[in-house]
């Protein structure tokens, strides 16, 4: 029974290192296309930091990476986040959607943030300065509805 | 131990593939993301290429399908959409949601007038995308509904574009969207609100008629 205990772990642990060496190309463009969101739009500084730490890990080309994200298989739940993330809305490709497709973005974008679907609760439990207080949740909407066009 | 090596070996390789995989399919996106000014075009051609395809067999196909594009089965399909929702069928409008998907990926496109094409191409794409969404999330009524209260519009937008070949009435929903209101279409006279299900059924009124 040891013995199989003291295998397990062995291989366990050698399953471990193993995993360590797959590491996929990172999220890091590095640079600011014409489309991104704040060349399309004006962003106020303001709304440009809440977006930056709340939202722009998962939806832009350019992911700040913790720490913790050089060690599988927490590297394996982050890239799938910001792969879904990115599909359902990319500010750094902003400019790339059509006029209408902006408009139902952003409608979703303060649906959700009402919702406290997002930022998602995984998300701000490791980064806390992502929690949206009250007050910046408003700023986010006014500004929001300063660009929604009505019909 | 030589089982270790062997299934860590394998482990490795399966890891590996997976890699390379994932770099392609992530290469393919970039690519397409630097191409995205040609996206509209090319994806009008990849919809021909594809759509020409089964219709080569014979001549009447292809002359009945250039001249055949119509919004009935969107229209119908929205509509199943809308009544699953007034009866608060959660199920139902994922299942009718996945239709009207299937319904946008089935219509001829390539037979649209071209000064029509590009607004169809977008109201497409959006109303899609709100399809998918309200297809996922069976059981989470009310995101369903805050997707309905978007495509929508988009449905309405088709009409008004294409017209109708039934009676349809479009309806306004004061309350919805925290007093913001929200449109839907109906085929019927008798308001049946699709936002507020059996909680408020009569809630709403006739803004428009489309007569065909």
């Amino acid at each position: 029974m040891k013995k199989n205990l003291k295998k397990f772990l062995l291989y366990g642990f050698i399953g471990f290192l193993l995993l360590q060496f797959y590491q996929p190309a990172r999220n890091m463009d590095g640079t600011i296309h014409p489309i991104h969101i704040t060349k399309v739009y004006s962003v106020p500084e303001n709304i440009q930091n809440l977006l930056q730490t709340s939202c722009f890990d998962c939806h832009s080309n350019n992911t700040n990476y913790p720490w913790y994200s050089y060690i599988q298989p927490t590297r394996f739940i982050l890239e799938r986040d910001i792969k879904n993330g990115k599909e359902e809305l990319n500010f750094s490709e902003w400019g790339n959607y059509s006029e209408r497709k902006q408009q139902s973005k952003l409608d979703r974008i303060e649906k959700q943030i009402k919702s406290e679907e997002m930022p998602l609760p995984m998300y701000t439990l490791t980064h806390k300065k992502a929690i949206l207080t009250s007050t910046q949740k408003n700023e986010i909407y006014d500004w929001i509805n300063s660009h929604k066009k009505d019909e | 131990m030589k089982k270790a090596i062997l299934s860590t070996a394998v482990l490795v390789t399966v890891l590996i593939s997976c890699n390379s995989n994932k770099s392609e399919g992530e290469s393919d996106k970039m690519v397409e993301a630097t191409n995205e000014e040609n996206h509209e075009h090319s994806h009008n051609q990849h919809v021909e290429t594809s759509e020409k395809e089964p219709s080569v067999d014979t001549t009447t196909t292809i002359v009945k399908t250039q001249s055949d594009f119509s919004i009935d089965e969107i229209v119908r399909n929205y509509l199943k959409l809308k009544n699953s929702l007034t009866k608060d069928d959660s199920k139902g409008a994922a299942k009718a949601a996945k239709a009207l998907y299937e319904s946008f990926n089935k219509a001829n496109q390539n037979s649209i007038e071209a000064k029509s094409k590009k607004e169809y191409l977008e109201i497409a794409d959006d109303a899609k995308e709100h399809a998918e969404h309200i297809n996922d999330n069976s059981g989470d009524i009310e995101h369903q509904r805050e997707h309905f209260a978007i495509l929508s519009k988009d449905v309405n937008d088709l009409i008004k574009l294409f017209g109708t070949k039934q009676k349809l009435y479009l309806d306004f929903c004061p309350m919805y969207d925290e007093g913001d209101g929200a449109l839907w279409i109906s085929e019927t006279k008798e308001i049946k609100n699709p936002y507020y299900g059996q909680e408020m059924p009569t809630c709403g009124s006739i803004k428009k008629e489309y007569n065909k």
